[in-house]
């Protein structure tokens, strides 16, 4: 028993709280199983505390895994490590996009202002800034933003009108019923684009059905908060425990719609990573990243 | 892959310490950052938890000075190890050169190191790079806690588990020591710019 006790105290100095707690549980069953310990209720107090212990630090690691607001200088290195492509204007995006992920809302909005300012990858850049307005519940910020953007010269009619079905298409699937203004006139400028914007479609928001976990069965609909590529993230509440736990690290979602503002397709995804939330009005979420598969075929629904 | 700067003659590679969760690839790197200070060209930087866990990587630059006329800079880095930081983990390995997977000699992590070599593989295949061409070193860490009577894995069966295939060097450590630590980097250095060689065609 005292090399149990031992092996549960080195683990927890480890961190390693599971391997821990189970020491301490087998400790509790050989007092319970042996009367000569039994009378000693000192001990059994001292070894249930542990456990009780051990369970509030694993609880609490469960809410300590949100993106904490990092400092300038490390958010510049997240831009720079997050940054691959050898194309100058797409390596700025992916560090935008990088900080977005990582919840450095409020940088990211700057980096992709800046972006959009330069008129580099404007159309994915201004969807980013939406994105980040309604990601830090902002959603007057958003739609103010698009009055301006409609007003000034940064975007084109086309873009503009893409811009206003995505964004439309975003507050509607979040309930928001509101008008927003027409994009009016042909497009003669030319946009003032440097680079490729072609890549996956923006996807607003999928539609699933668990198969495994505790929701295995239900159908699901969910709205997407950022996008990268063909990786999406999706804000889940925290009330939604059981959902959270239906989408372990590592688990292929078959079949799931994904909703475009221009088409709805279907596809295989991976479930990539969750996180949660500890600041802002959305503090407790959590967030789920899904990488819908390349290797498979896209069906157009 | 390394950014070769001809200009210059610059070259920047980067290392990754991968393995499973506390298996003390943050510690490898507190070590290295005192031990190598005259090589550190910055400070570490680490994202942690309050748990003292990696949430996103911890980094630390180095400069090893002239090798064949050439400056080499090496970035280090570790991934977050618990299972669920999947895809910061894929990010953090774009672009690697060399990898030094820490694995944990306690008999309670047997599983843990077997399916964080898999992640390693399956990521690295992401990038169509192979586990078994990579620059790859193998650490046994945690060796000190054999006098504290404390189960472990014998180096022989790490050996066979995780190295049966594989074949790369490999070292028995203690990060919290330092033991082990100096020679798994200076391999895993070693092998990366004789990679980096051949693929760079770079000479003196």
């Amino acid at each position: 028993m005292k090399s149990l006790v031992k092996e549960a105290e080195l683990y927890r100095t480890q961190g390693l709280l599971e391997e821990s707690k189970e020491r301490y549980l087998e400790v509790l069953q050989l007092i319970e199983k042996n009367q000569r310990f039994q009378s000693n209720k000192k001990a059994i107090n001292v070894i249930k505390d542990r456990i009780v212990g051990l369970e509030r630090d694993l609880a609490e690691i469960d809410q300590e895994t949100e993106a904490p607001e990092l400092s300038g200088k490390v958010q510049d290195l997240i831009k720079n490590l997050f940054s691959f492509s050898q194309n100058k204007d797409a390596a700025e995006m992916e560090g935008a996009v990088a900080l977005a992920r990582f919840g450095q809302y409020e940088r990211a909005l700057a980096e992709f202002n800046s972006l959009l300012d330069k008129g580099t990858l404007p159309l994915i850049a201004a969807k980013n800034v939406l994105r980040c307005h309604l990601a830090l519940s902002s959603t007057d910020a958003a739609i103010d933003q698009f009055r301006k953007w409609l007003s000034g010269e940064l975007l084109s009619k086309k873009q503009l009108r893409d811009i206003r079905s995505f964004l439309e298409y975003v507050l509607k699937r979040k309930g928001i019923q509101t008008k927003l203004p027409e994009v009016v006139g042909e497009s003669s400028q030319k946009p003032k684009e440097v680079g490729s914007e072609g890549g996956f479609l923006d996807v607003c928001s999928v539609k699933m059905r668990l198969e495994s976990g505790p929701c295995k069965g239900s159908t699901k609909e969910l709205d997407v908060t950022f996008q990268s590529g063909n990786v999406i993230s999706l804000i889940v509440s925290a009330k939604d425990k059981d959902l959270i736990d239906s989408f372990m690290p590592g688990i292929r979602l078959r079949g799931v719609h994904f909703f475009s503002s221009i088409c709805v397709f279907r596809a295989n995804g991976i479930v990539s990573e969750w996180t949660s939330i500890k600041t802002g009005p959305r503090r407790g979420d959590y967030v789920l990243s899904i990488t819908i598969d390349r290797s498979d075929k896209l069906d157009i629904l | 892959m390394a950014n070769f700067n001809l200009k210059d003659r610059v070259i920047e590679c980067k290392i990754v310490y991968y393995g499973p969760g506390r298996g003390g690839k943050t510690t490898n790197l507190q070590y290295i950052h005192k031990a190598f200070k005259k090589q550190t060209t910055g400070e570490m930087i680490s994202i942690n938890t309050k748990g003292d866990r990696t949430l996103f990587f911890d980094f630390l630059p180095l400069g090893l000075g002239k090798i064949k006329g050439c400056e080499i800079k090496v970035q280090l880095y570790t991934v977050p190890g618990q299972v669920r930081y999947s895809s910061t983990r894929k990010m953090v390995l774009k672009g690697v050169d060399g990898v030094v997977f820490v694995a944990d000699s306690l008999e309670v992590r047997r599983k843990e190191n077997m399916l964080s070599l898999k992640d390693l593989q399956q990521n690295l295949a992401e990038q169509k790079k192979s586990i078994f061409k990579i620059p790859l070193v193998l650490q046994y860490n945690k060796r000190d806690l054999a006098k504290e009577s404390i189960p472990l894995l014998s180096v022989k069966l790490m050996e066979r588990e995780l190295n049966g295939k594989l074949k790369v060097p490999s070292f028995p450590a203690s990060a919290l020591k330092g033991t082990g630590v100096r020679a798994t980097l200076q391999e895993c250095l070693k092998l990366t710019l004789q990679h980096l060689q051949r693929e760079l065609k770079w000479a003196g």
